[in-house]
C-alpha cells in the first residue's frame, strides 16, 4: 500500500536523488530510502518504476545536450559514447546549480585536467577555448573605444593611463595548439592535437566570437592591460618576464591591431 | 477579458534562436513573442540585443522554467532581482512560469518536476507565489504542467489545486491545453473536465503544442504539430475564457518560421474576428533588420584560420 504521509521536502530530496543517479533507475531506486511504489502511484500501462523513470532518463539526456551544445568540439573528438561518460561522471562531482544551464559547463576543464583520461591535457585546452568562447558570447556588451583613441592620448600622460578592456574578453595561454583544432573542427576536419604553446584573444565584435592568435610577447603585454595595469606598469610586467622592452613599432602594431578589433572600452589617466 | 485586465495579445510564436534572422529580416506579421526568460537574464551577447531589437516592435511575455515555485528550497531572489530587471528592460506583459520545482539542496534539475497535490504543497505554494507576485510588483503567471507521475500522497486534482492556488494566491493562469491532454493521456483523466474546472476569469494566457505519443505514455516534447484533440480543447478553452492570448511553444525539431507561425494562425479559428483589443499586439514599423551574425555557433572572424 503505498504510504502517504511523506512531506513535500524529503518527497522532493527523494525524487531528485531517483531522477539524477547515475545509474540505471531500478538501482536509482534500490539506492533510495523511500520505496518509488509508497510514493508513486501507478498508471493503467506503466508500473510507479517505469513512471519515474522517464524523468530519471530526461535528465542525463539534457546534461549531455546542454554540454554538447557548449563542447561541441570535445564531443566530437571524444565521440558519443566518451563523451557521454565524461558527461555522467562530470554532473557527479559537479551538478547545476544555477537558474541558468550556462553555468553547467564551467568547471569542465579543471574537471577534464584533474581525470585520467587519455589526451588530458589536450581536451583541458581545447575545452578551455569551448569555454571561453561561451563566456565571451555571453559577456554584457560594451561600445569599443575610436580605433584613433589611444594614439590620441597625450605623450606625457601616456605612462599613466590605463586601458580599460571590454567585458568580451578572454586571454589564454594553451600547451596545446586547440585554436588549430578548433577550426579543423569547425571546417569539419579531423582535429590533431598537437603540443605547442599558443597565445589567444577570444573577443566579441558586433555580437561575433573571434579567436585572435597572439604572439607570447603580444599575450604578456596584453594580459597586464587586461589586469589593469597602466601602459607604463605593464612595460615594466613586460621587461620582468621577458627581459627586454617591447619595441616601439611591436607597441604601435599590438594597439593598432586591438582597437581595430575593439578590445577596449576606455582610457583611464591616474 | 480576465481579471487581471491584462490585454488579450492575440496569437503569439515563442521566440528562438534559430529565428533569429528571419524575425529581424522580415519583421513577421506576429501578434506577440514569448521569451524564455532564463535565456535572456543573464547574457548581454546576441540573444538579449535580438529580444531588445524585437521588443521595440513587438509585446513580450516572458515565461521561466527555473522559478521552482513548488520547491522547497528558500526563493532565489538574486534570480528574481534579474528577472524583473528584465522584464522592466523589455516592457513585458506579463511574467509566466510553472506549477512545479526544479531541484532541491541547491542543484538545478532542470526539468518542471511534479507536484504532490495536498493541503500541505498548496499552502506552501501559495505562500510562494503571493511572495513572488509581491516582489515582481505584478501577479504571477502559473501554468499548469505536463507530467509523468503521481504521487501517493496526492488528495486532490490538478485542476482544483490549481484553482485553489489561484484563489489563495491571487495569481493568473497560463492554461496549456497541450500539456492537459498529456497529463489527461498518462493519468488517465478526461481532460474536458480539467477544462470545465479552471476559474475561466483568471486565465491570462493559453498555451499550445505538440508531443510524442509513445503508446503507454505522451512525453511533451514540443517538436511538432498540435493534434486534432489539442485543438478540440482549445475551442472548449476559448468557449469559457473568450479570446485570450495564445502561444504556439515548438522547441525542438523546430521548422522554419512561416511553418510554426501558420501553426500558430490555426487557433484564430477558435477565436472571432477582430476580436484582439486594439493597440494590444501587432508590430510597430521601424526596420529591425541587422547586419550582426546570429547567435551560436560562433561567427567566424578574420584571425579564425591561422
Amino acid at each position: 500500500m503505498p504510504q502517504s504521509d511523506v512531506a513535500l521536502a524529503p518527497l522532493q530530496e527523494w525524487m531528485q536523488a531517483v531522477v539524477t543517479h547515475p545509474s540505471d533507475v531500478y538501482e536509482a531506486a534500490d539506492a533510495a530510502d523511500i520505496a518509488v511504489d509508497d510514493v508513486i502511484l501507478p498508471s493503467q500501462t506503466l508500473q510507479p518504476i517505469q513512471r519515474v523513470g522517464i524523468y530519471h532518463g530526461m535528465y542525463m539526456l539534457r546534461m549531455i545536450e546542454a554540454l554538447t551544445v557548449d563542447y561541441a568540439a570535445v564531443a566530437q573528438f571524444l565521440g558519443e559514447h566518451h563523451f557521454e561518460h565524461l558527461v555522467r561522471d562530470y554532473v557527479q562531482q559537479f551538478p547545476s546549480r544555477s537558474y541558468t544551464f550556462n553555468r553547467l559547463g564551467d568547471s569542465l576543464p579543471a574537471y577534464i585536467a584533474s581525470s585520467s583520461m587519455q589526451r588530458r591535457t589536450f581536451l583541458r585546452d581545447l575545452a578551455k577555448l569551448e569555454l571561453a568562447m561561451t563566456h565571451v558570447f555571453d559577456e554584457a556588451e560594451a561600445e569599443p573605444l575610436p580605433a584613433n583613441a589611444i594614439a590620441s592620448i597625450a605623450p606625457e600622460e601616456v605612462a599613466d593611463a590605463r586601458i580599460i578592456p571590454i567585458p568580451a574578453l578572454r586571454l589564454l595561454a594553451l600547451d596545446y595548439d586547440a585554436n588549430d583544432a578548433f577550426q579543423a573542427f569547425r571546417d569539419d576536419r579531423p582535429m590533431k592535437p598537437r603540443r605547442r604553446k599558443t597565445y589567444l584573444a577570444v573577443h566579441r565584435r558586433d555580437y561575433g566570437v573571434y579567436r585572435m592568435p597572439l604572439t607570447r610577447e603580444a599575450f604578456v603585454f596584453l594580459e597586464a592591460l587586461v589586469a589593469r595595469e597602466t601602459i607604463g606598469s605593464a612595460i615594466e610586467t613586460f621587461h620582468r618576464r621577458l627581459r627586454r622592452f617591447p619595441a616601439q613599432s611591436e607597441l604601435f602594431t599590438w594597439f593598432r591591431d586591438w582597437s581595430a578589433a575593439g578590445l577596449f572600452t576606455a582610457i583611464e589617466v591616474e | 477579458m480576465n481579471r487581471f485586465n491584462f490585454p488579450d495579445l492575440g496569437i503569439g510564436v515563442g521566440l528562438r534562436t534559430v529565428h533569429f534572422s528571419h524575425i529581424l529580416g522580415s519583421q513577421p506579421d506576429v501578434d506577440w513573442f514569448e521569451a524564455l526568460s532564463e535565456n535572456y537574464m543573464d547574457t548581454g551577447g546576441r540573444p538579449r540585443y535580438v529580444l531588445e531589437k524585437v521588443a521595440e516592435q513587438y509585446p513580450i511575455v516572458l515565461h521561466g522554467v527555473s522559478l521552482s515555485i513548488g520547491g522547497t528550497d528558500p526563493l532565489d531572489f538574486d534570480y528574481l532581482r534579474k528577472l524583473k530587471s528584465l522584464a522592466r528592460t523589455v516592457n513585458a506583459r506579463w511574467i509566466s512560469d510553472h506549477l512545479c520545482w526544479t531541484g532541491v539542496s541547491g542543484r538545478n534539475v532542470h526539468d518542471l518536476l511534479p507536484m504532490p497535490y495536498n493541503a500541505e504543497s498548496l499552502r506552501h505554494t501559495a505562500e510562494r507565489v503571493r511572495v513572488v507576485s509581491d516582489f515582481l510588483e505584478t501577479p504571477l503567471v502559473v501554468e499548469n504542467p505536463s507530467s509523468y507521475v503521481e504521487f501517493a500522497t496526492s488528495t486532490m486534482t490538478e485542476w482544483d489545486f490549481l484553482a485553489a492556488l489561484a484563489e489563495q494566491s491571487d495569481c493568473g493562469l497560463l492554461l496549456d491545453v497541450n500539456n492537459i491532454y498529456v497529463s489527461s493521456f498518462n493519468h488517465g483523466f478526461d481532460p474536458n473536465v480539467y477544462v470545465d474546472a479552471i476559474p475561466a476569469d483568471r486565465v491570462v494566457q493559453v498555451h499550445l503544442a505538440g508531443h510524442q505519443n509513445h503508446g503507454t505514455h505522451i512525453i511533451d516534447t514540443h517538436n511538432d504539430f498540435v493534434i486534432d484533440e489539442v485543438w478540440k480543447l482549445y475551442g472548449r478553452a476559448c468557449g469559457r475564457t473568450g479570446d485570450v492570448s495564445t502561444l504556439l511553444e515548438w522547441d525542438a525539431d523546430i521548422p522554419d518560421f512561416p511553418t510554426v507561425h501558420a501553426e500558430a494562425r490555426k487557433a484564430s479559428a477558435f477565436r472571432s474576428e477582430g476580436s484582439r483589443e486594439s493597440g494590444a499586439g501587432g508590430r510597430k514599423t521601424a526596420d529591425l533588420r541587422s547586419p550582426t551574425p546570429d547567435s551560436r555557433p560562433y561567427s567566424e572572424g578574420p584571425y579564425a584560420a591561422v
